[in-house]
């Protein structure tokens, strides 16, 4: 039988996560793909072709990091990476070397959902690569062609860098950026860790496109991580 | 009961009846070793304790540099033998030498043969003949010294210890002078003999004030004036009665006895008076040492004390956590130790718990001396000494000295320490209990949410039938509220035990209070619709060096208390701004407010607010942890209006200088797009 519902790689040592895991990606329509060790883990991959890995950073025979940096050698699939609260730095380094988003335990399951859903609309839409020259959420609107932004028919000058910033954070709308990847892309790679830099000139976005920039609707900061902007309202 | 040997009683018991006592007297000359080595065998052989006994004896001859080292050499050979070393002062060797042994009850002596010229012994004295004079029953063995070292020891000369005043030429003479005057008024009415009388007395006077010098000439002056004024035939320097050359014979030889036995008790004053100031100096020191409390301050009173009374130089090193030797001041003052392999011979004498350096056998080329540092038979340290002036030496007695001041340092380093690992003991205890508390407190206050959970999940698991689907919801709505209750505690608690045991990283980096804010306010959303949240910041806030994660937290738990210690409707205000050198935030509340006795207690571990809402009560004292840690201050006032209202502050400080682009109105993809931020 020919099914074309996504199919999810879970790869989670945890019998109680991988429970709860499976009943309610089941419940959304998913297909479920189990592993329960790293190297079961990159086996699945590469045998079932899953359409989206979710991959905990906890796993007892490999570090998360390592699966993901050997998935990346040869898949573009999107992997979305489940850590504790204690480890900051592995999330942000799986980020770092590919993973496209992250969820930290213990978080609900309409979280999850959303993280999984926008993975794979940004996959859809590179393979339809069909990309709108006009991008629209809420009162924003971006027109890539003219490489002009209105809020609310008002036309926003932004800088360069201004602008740059909002492209890339909009190229993966709902997917977190870390700060390193926004660094390169726009600064270089020499200034990868000069944070003040990202976050002045996040500051004047807010300034200009939020209507409370203390309470950001697009432009999400993900402490320790990076930035995401949020167009699924 | 036995008498000893000088008379006194004592209870001997048989044994040591039967044991034989040495003493070998040692001096400079390097036939101290041979004597030694002699005195060594000598005691292994008959299982007998042995003493070496050094005289200093100021009135035979004063050592020189060569002298006062090897004799330092010869004593701690005898020490490393296994001798008791004794210096004696005294002016005359051999009864001092005797009389110690008698109070010892030394049963033999081993003595060197004599090596000088026989005329020496006619005129000065034999050492050897007099100790075996008075030897009474105790055997002296004479034992030839090694020839083939130099047997003659560095000249020996008279050497005036007060340098030569011209003052007290002048007064030898004058004295002269003035007692030839007194004669001269006494002459019609008395005899010569009576005048012989004045002039000695002149004589005396000079010999008991003055050094030999100016005694002899005194002398000279006043026999010649004596003789020129009253001896017939007058004012000529012949004599007619012979007689009167006995009378001149005598007076000289009154004035040198006189002169002599004057410098000899002089001498013997100084250094009774030296040793003196020595002790009462290593009295001060040991009072001192008793009232420093940390090892830094006792080396600190060490070496003051050190180099104020020997006129040096000195460092203490002692070992680190890594056992390597660190000097306890560490300051510009060990400029003046400079040698390239200090640390070398430091470690050395440290390891060996031996004394190395200058005027030892171990490393004797170096300028400075390094004494170990031993308490309870443990090293503890190394004390390390050069003098300020080259020439000065020290000395074997001053050598003695230095170790009673090193053993002193090294008792009460060895206190400090044990106070120091006492007082870290009190503080694992006190952990232990910190620990307990915790422990117990937290387990009830994770068995409360807990036993919610349990109780919603096993009704819906039991009585599914049995409840409608509004039931069913609220069940599973307990079941998830509470368990972020529990996430919230045991959050908590966890990154309070690792505050606690400085196992948090901070990571600073710069970070925009704005960012933060907005972080914790989407979380929270859901909390803010009971508690309408008002900001106020300013756009032009500065960056922030601090830790982002630490900071949300900070501002979590305060607005969280925010919501859950005042009733619903109540409005939350947060604002930051700007202050000197600080920034500062203030989140405010216009609820019940918190009493002013409560205001400093609410931070202590463990401290709840007055609606025990099921928090651990870690919420504030881990705001202030973290607050502490980067510099900060928090404080809560009362609000205006009678609300609470928290503030916090971190330090600013200058950001790094950003290339900033143009304002720039960008350009359609038709026209060239520059670059004007690189």
């Amino acid at each position: 039988m020919i099914d074309d519902s996504p199919l999810v790689l879970l790869i989670e040592d945890e019998p109680q996560m991988r429970r709860f895991l499976r009943v309610s990606l089941h419940s959304q329509g998913y297909h479920l793909v189990e592993a329960e060790s790293g190297q079961d883990g990159l086996a699945q991959a590469a045998t079932r072709k899953p359409d989206v890995i979710l991959l905990d950073l906890g796993l007892p025979d490999m570090d998360g990091l390592e699966v993901t940096e050997k998935l990346r050698e040869w898949t573009t699939t999107p992997i979305i990476v489940i850590s504790a609260r204690e480890q900051e730095r592995d999330k942000v380094r799986a980020l770092d070397a590919g993973a496209d988003d992250y969820l930290t335990k213990p978080f609900g399951v309409d979280e999850l959902l959303a993280r999984i859903r926008v993975s794979l609309r940004h996959v859809s839409n590179q393979e339809l690569s069909q990309e709108d020259p006009v991008f629209r959420v809420g009162k924003l609107m971006v027109d890539f062609g003219k490489r002009q932004v209105f809020l609310d028919e008002t036309e926003i000058h932004l800088t360069p860098i201004e602008y740059r910033l909002l492209a890339m954070l909009i190229r993966h709308a709902d997917k977190v950026v870390t700060h390193t990847q926004l660094l390169k892309e726009i600064w270089g790679p020499r200034q990868a860790n000069q944070v003040h830099y990202l976050r002045v000139y996040m500051g004047q976005l807010r300034q200009k496109l939020e209507a409370d920039p203390a309470r950001p609707v697009y432009f999400i900061n993900e402490p320790g991580v990076g930035y995401r902007f949020r167009s699924d309202q | 009961m036995q008498k000893s040997r000088d008379g006194r009683n004592i209870q001997v018991d048989r044994k040591q009846e039967q044991r034989e006592r040495i003493m070998v007297c040692i001096g400079a000359n390097p036939r101290s070793i041979r004597l030694i080595q002699t005195a060594k065998q000598l005691a292994n052989d008959l299982d007998a304790e042995w003493i070496a006994v050094t005289v200093e004896a100021p009135a035979k001859v004063s050592p020189s540099r060569q002298d006062l080292l090897q004799l330092a050499n010869h004593i701690h050979l005898a020490e490393n033998l296994g001798a008791e070393t004794v210096t004696l002062p005294g002016h005359s060797v051999s009864q001092e030498l005797l009389s110690y042994a008698r109070s010892r009850n030394i049963t033999r002596m081993i003595i060197g043969k004599p090596t000088h010229a026989r005329w020496k012994d006619r005129v000065f004295g034999s050492v050897l003949d007099e100790v075996v004079r008075g030897s009474g029953d105790i055997d002296v063995n004479v034992v030839s010294g090694d020839d083939s070292a130099s047997a003659s020891p560095s000249v020996q000369h008279f050497v005036e210890h007060k340098p030569r005043l011209w003052r007290n030429w002048v007064l030898s003479v004058g004295s002269v002078v003035v007692f030839s005057a007194v004669a001269a008024l006494m002459h019609p009415h008395f005899t010569l003999v009576d005048l012989a009388m004045v002039y000695l007395l002149g004589i005396v006077w000079t010999a008991s004030r003055l050094s030999w010098g100016p005694t002899l000439l005194t002398t000279l002056l006043s026999v010649a004036t004596f003789n020129f004024l009253f001896i017939p035939p007058l004012y000529t320097f012949t004599v007619e009665d012979i007689r009167y050359v006995v009378t001149f014979a005598v007076m000289f030889v009154v004035a040198i006895v006189i002169s002599r036995l004057n410098w000899r008790v002089r001498e013997q004053a100084n250094r009774a008076l030296q040793r003196e100031h020595r002790t009462a100096a290593l009295y001060h020191l040991s009072r001192e040492l008793a009232h420093a409390e940390d090892s830094k301050t006792l080396c600190s009173v060490a070496i003051q004390h050190l180099n104020d009374i020997f006129s040096c130089q000195s460092e203490i090193l002692i070992p680190d956590t890594s056992g390597d030797l660190i000097p306890s001041l560490a300051q510009e003052a060990v400029t003046t130790i400079p040698a390239p392999n200090a640390m070398k011979i430091a470690q050395w004498s440290f390891v060996n718990g031996q004394k190395a350096g200058f005027g030892t056998e171990v490393f004797p080329e170096s300028e400075t001396l390094y004494l170990p540092l031993i308490a309870a038979g443990k090293p503890v340290g190394v004390v390390e000494l050069s003098s300020s002036s080259s020439t000065d030496v020290f000395g074997a007695e001053q050598v003695h000295i230095l170790e009673s001041f090193a053993n002193q340092t090294a008792m009460a380093l060895e206190r400090a320490f044990l106070a120091k690992e006492a007082q870290q003991a009190q503080l694992q205890i006190e952990k232990e209990i910190l620990r307990n508390t915790l422990l117990s407190s937290v387990s009830h206050d994770l068995r409360t949410p807990l036993a919610a959970i349990t109780g919603a999940g096993t009704t819906l698991l039991q009585n599914t039938d049995l409840l409608t689907a509004e039931n069913q919801s609220e069940l599973l709505q307990t079941i998830v509220e509470e368990s972020a209750h529990l996430n919230r505690i045991i959050r908590n608690v966890l990154d309070m035990t690792r505050l606690e045991s400085g196992g948090l990283k901070m990571t600073r980096e710069w970070q925009s209070i704005e960012e933060i804010v907005g972080a914790v306010t989407n979380r929270m959303a859901e909390q803010f619709l009971t508690h309408p949240l008002g900001i106020n910041l300013p756009h032009d806030l500065p960056l922030i060096p601090c830790d982002e994660l630490l900071i949300e937290q900070v501002m979590r738990n305060l607005l969280e208390n925010a919501t859950k210690h005042t009733p619903a409707g109540t409005e939350i205000s947060l604002s930051a701004q700007a202050i000197k050198e600080n920034l500062q935030v203030t989140i405010a509340d216009n609820g019940p407010g918190i009493p002013e006795s409560d205001h400093e207690r609410i931070f202590e571990k463990f401290v709840r607010g007055n609606q025990a809402n099921g928090g651990v009560g870690l919420g504030l004292a881990i705001c202030r942890e973290i607050i502490s840690i980067h510099g900060g201050r928090i404080w809560v006032d009362t609000h205006f209006d009678g609300g609470s209202s928290f503030s916090f502050t971190l330090p600013l400080a200058p950001m790094p200088p950003i290339e900033r682009d143009q304002e720039e109105y960008l350009l359609d993809t038709t026209s060239r797009y520059m670059e004007v931020d690189r």
